[in-house]
């Protein structure tokens, strides 16, 4: 091959990795930064005095005199509104029985509209679930909600042969004539006043419980349980795991047990989280009955056979990563095979050893599969550690699976879902930088 | 550092299992998806009026019968009643499976809002399910292929529907997509011009359109009276019959505070 043709290889071979981290990094782009965008909008957002109205009564949260001064001030324009109403509700008893049934059926869409928006009116009962009792606490969402009680969302249907195709009618044309239709302008332009939007920093999203189903508060059990999942797993396999390794490395002799053993740990690397999961749930509850139940040790242990394989194959590296000479120094001054494990050839592998660890800590954290069955449950308080050997817990993995599809009002809270997911990519993105940190640290010190 | 971290690992341990106790009187739920919001919202009233603790997972009515049987669970909520063959298996477990009715739940058939059908006859959705209609022109609607979605074999919601509408031991077309909860029925509705699916009545927003079945729409008066012809009750199953707690739980849907909830959530009381 002639130099031309060499030097054209290499360059277009060039071209081509860097287009490939070019290609990886648009990638990452894509899939973080609206992960990032939208879950931080789950702790800064622009809030209503609804949500201050609902920090203060169900989290103690908040200055009381402010508040009642914030609600004064909303009220006053909010009572000019429910004054149209019952003006209106009054005019709707004179009307000709049949008129009165056409605007009735109109009336109660924008009740139901305003219900939305502000709370419950005057003259409703007080609602039992907390998702009523507020109106809207997040301003873009006011907005979403203030369109719907100014316009009628209507379907085309004038082309049979077609989907139809949908448009907006003002509510207003619909009470010409009478005197609700001051309400529609009145609404839009005093909203500001009504709503008082004031730009939040709600920290408590990440140290509230969830209020009615994660409508409103935060997502500290889910954090909590994560982190329990994720250090119990650890617990197990850590020790486990090391012990395996050197097994692997120092003690066993080639034949074979020692490759099926070797085959059967690659093997387990490769299986499935949601055989994991089964197996969790038929051997761990259903034969060994380590809880009655579903449990966090249940979903710990589950857990720790998922990433047993990844930690001994990390530490078996890292073992094996270990100069010879060290070994040989150790055995020449006389020191006993154990006492070289133990002193001299564990110290050098540990930096390899807790990357691979904490590493497996982070899928254990993000892995959903192995604790539908064992650990997770979509609604359950923060619990203690004196509980984890009885009690089933939220965790990040799962509940976001659970918002985004099982829950009753997935789309009205998709901040909250963005702000999990946010919440458990920090979490194992924390992970992994701690791992490296460590790591770094370690070497330093034994080289030190 | 191995001394060290073996040291932090046998005190974790050591203090794990000292702290651990008994939990008091916990309520362990499990089962259906459309039971759920109740659930949900009734274990947060229970744990704030006593304290007590309640979790809830929705696996499906399937998987609560199950856990019923395996006694991994207290109450399974389930939306159809125990198979035989469920209450043979749990009485071989020597789980004696008792039911209370929690509320009763219209199937809503739902499309998208652009679809201009608004309403079929039960034999035109049993076609539709099926196989046997495939396009929304045979129904009256415009020139598009039906994209029909069912449940996972595991749903009770499933299952209620096959009794209901196209009865038991018909398949149903194997082109239909299989959707894992109400939720993403829901969402794939929305999102699919020409989708067919079926939702408990609670579940029912303003993203999609429910079509009457025989002329009748699912609404608090026609489930009650029985006019509204997809309807089933949906049920709490206990392990012999409820006492203590757990029958002051079972028995919340007999309270006023608990019709008021049953109510607000959108499912019908009994």
């Amino acid at each position: 091959m002639n130099i031309g043709t060499r030097k054209i290889l290499d360059r277009s071979f060039t071209a081509v990795g860097i287009g490939s981290i070019v290609v990886m990094a648009i990638a990452l782009m894509i899939v973080v930064v609206p992960i990032i965008t939208n879950g931080i909008g789950a702790v800064f957002f622009t809030g209503t005095v609804e949500h201050r109205k609902m920090l203060f009564s169900e989290f103690k949260r908040g200055d009381s005199e402010n508040l009642s001064s914030e609600v004064a001030s909303s009220n006053r324009y909010r009572a000019k509104v429910y004054g149209m109403l019952t003006g209106f509700e009054a005019e709707l008893e004179t009307m000709a029985p049949e008129k009165k049934a056409e605007y009735q059926a109109k009336y109660s869409e924008v009740r139901a509209a305003l219900q939305a928006l502000l709370g419950p009116l005057p003259g409703d009962p007080e609602p039992m679930l907390t998702r009523f009792k507020y109106g809207q606490t997040r301003w873009e969402k006011a907005e979403e909600k203030l369109h719907d009680l100014l316009y009628e969302s209507k379907w085309d249907n004038s082309n049979p042969e077609v989907m139809a195709k949908e448009y907006f009618v003002s509510r207003a044309i619909g009470f010409q004539g009478t005197s609700l239709v001051k309400l529609f302008p009145y609404v839009k332009d005093n909203f500001e006043e009504i709503l008082l939007p004031e730009f939040t920093f709600y920290w408590g999203f990440i140290t509230d419980s969830s209020v009615d189903s994660h409508f409103f508060g935060g997502i500290w059990p889910e954090i909590q349980g994560t982190f329990f999942l994720a250090i119990g797993a650890m617990l197990f396999a850590f020790p486990l795991g090391v012990v395996a390794a050197v097994y692997f490395t120092e003690y066993a002799r080639p034949g074979f047990l020692n490759s099926m053993l070797r085959s059967a740990n690659s093997t387990l690397a490769g299986v499935p989280s949601i055989v994991f999961g089964m197996f969790g749930l038929a051997f761990f509850i259903n034969t060994l009955k380590v809880s009655e139940s579903k449990s966090v040790i249940a979903g710990a242990l589950t857990l720790a056979i998922m990433i047993l394989p990844t930690i001994i194959r990390a530490a078996e590296e890292a073992i094996l990563a270990v100069p010879k000479t060290y070994r040989e120094a150790s055995l020449s001054l006389g020191s006993t095979k154990w006492n070289t494990i133990a002193t001299v050839i564990l110290p050098a592998a540990l930096p390899g050893i807790i990357t691979g660890g904490i590493i497996s800590l982070g899928r254990a954290a993000g892995e959903t599969a192995p604790i539908i069955f064992t650990a997770a449950v979509s609604v359950g308080s923060a619990i203690g550690l004196a509980d984890v050997l009885t009690s089933p817990t939220p965790a990040l993995s799962w509940n976001i699976y659970n918002l985004a599809s099982e829950h009753e009002a997935a789309a009205q809270i998709r901040h909250v879902q963005y702000g999990m997911v946010l919440a458990l990519v920090s979490i194992v993105l924390m992970l992994n930088l701690s791992a490296i940190v460590l790591r770094a640290r370690i070497s330093k010190k034994l080289k030190g | 550092m191995i001394k060290k971290i073996s040291l932090f690992v046998v005190l974790l341990v050591v203090s794990l299992s000292v702290t651990a106790s008994a939990a008091v009187g916990a309520l362990v739920l499990d089962g259906s998806t459309t039971v759920g919001p109740i659930a949900k919202t009734f274990a947060a009233y229970f744990t704030k009026k006593y304290g007590v603790r309640v979790t809830v997972s929705e696996s499906g009515s399937g998987n609560g019968a199950k856990s019923l049987i395996n006694g991994s669970c207290t109450i399974a909520t389930m939306s159809r009643a125990m198979k035989a063959a469920e209450i043979a298996a749990a009485r071989q477990k020597g789980v004696n499976p008792v039911a209370s009715v929690v509320a009763l739940d219209g199937l809503a058939m739902v499309v998208h809002p652009a679809n201009p059908v608004r309403s079929l006859t039960k034999a035109q959705i049993s076609g539709i399910y099926r196989g046997t209609i495939t396009n929304w022109r045979e129904v009256g609607g415009p020139n598009a292929r039906i994209v029909v979605l069912q449940r996972e074999s595991n749903s009770g919601t499933e299952e209620s529907f096959k009794e209901l509408v196209i009865g038991k031991g018909v398949q149903i077309t194997g082109s239909a997509e299989t959707q894992s909860s109400n939720g993403s029925v829901k969402s794939r509705v929305n999102s699919t011009l020409p989708a067919i699916g079926f939702l408990g009545h609670g579940f029912v927003d303003g993203s999609v359109k429910v079509i009457a079945v025989n002329g009748v729409f699912p609404t608090v008066a026609t489930v009650k009276n029985g006019s509204y012809p997809v309807s089933r009750p949906l049920y709490f199953y206990t392990n012999g019959q409820p006492a203590g707690l757990v029958k002051q739980f079972v028995d919340l849907p007999n309270s006023a505070e608990g019709k008021r909830m049953i109510t607000e959530l959108g499912f019908i009381n009994r």
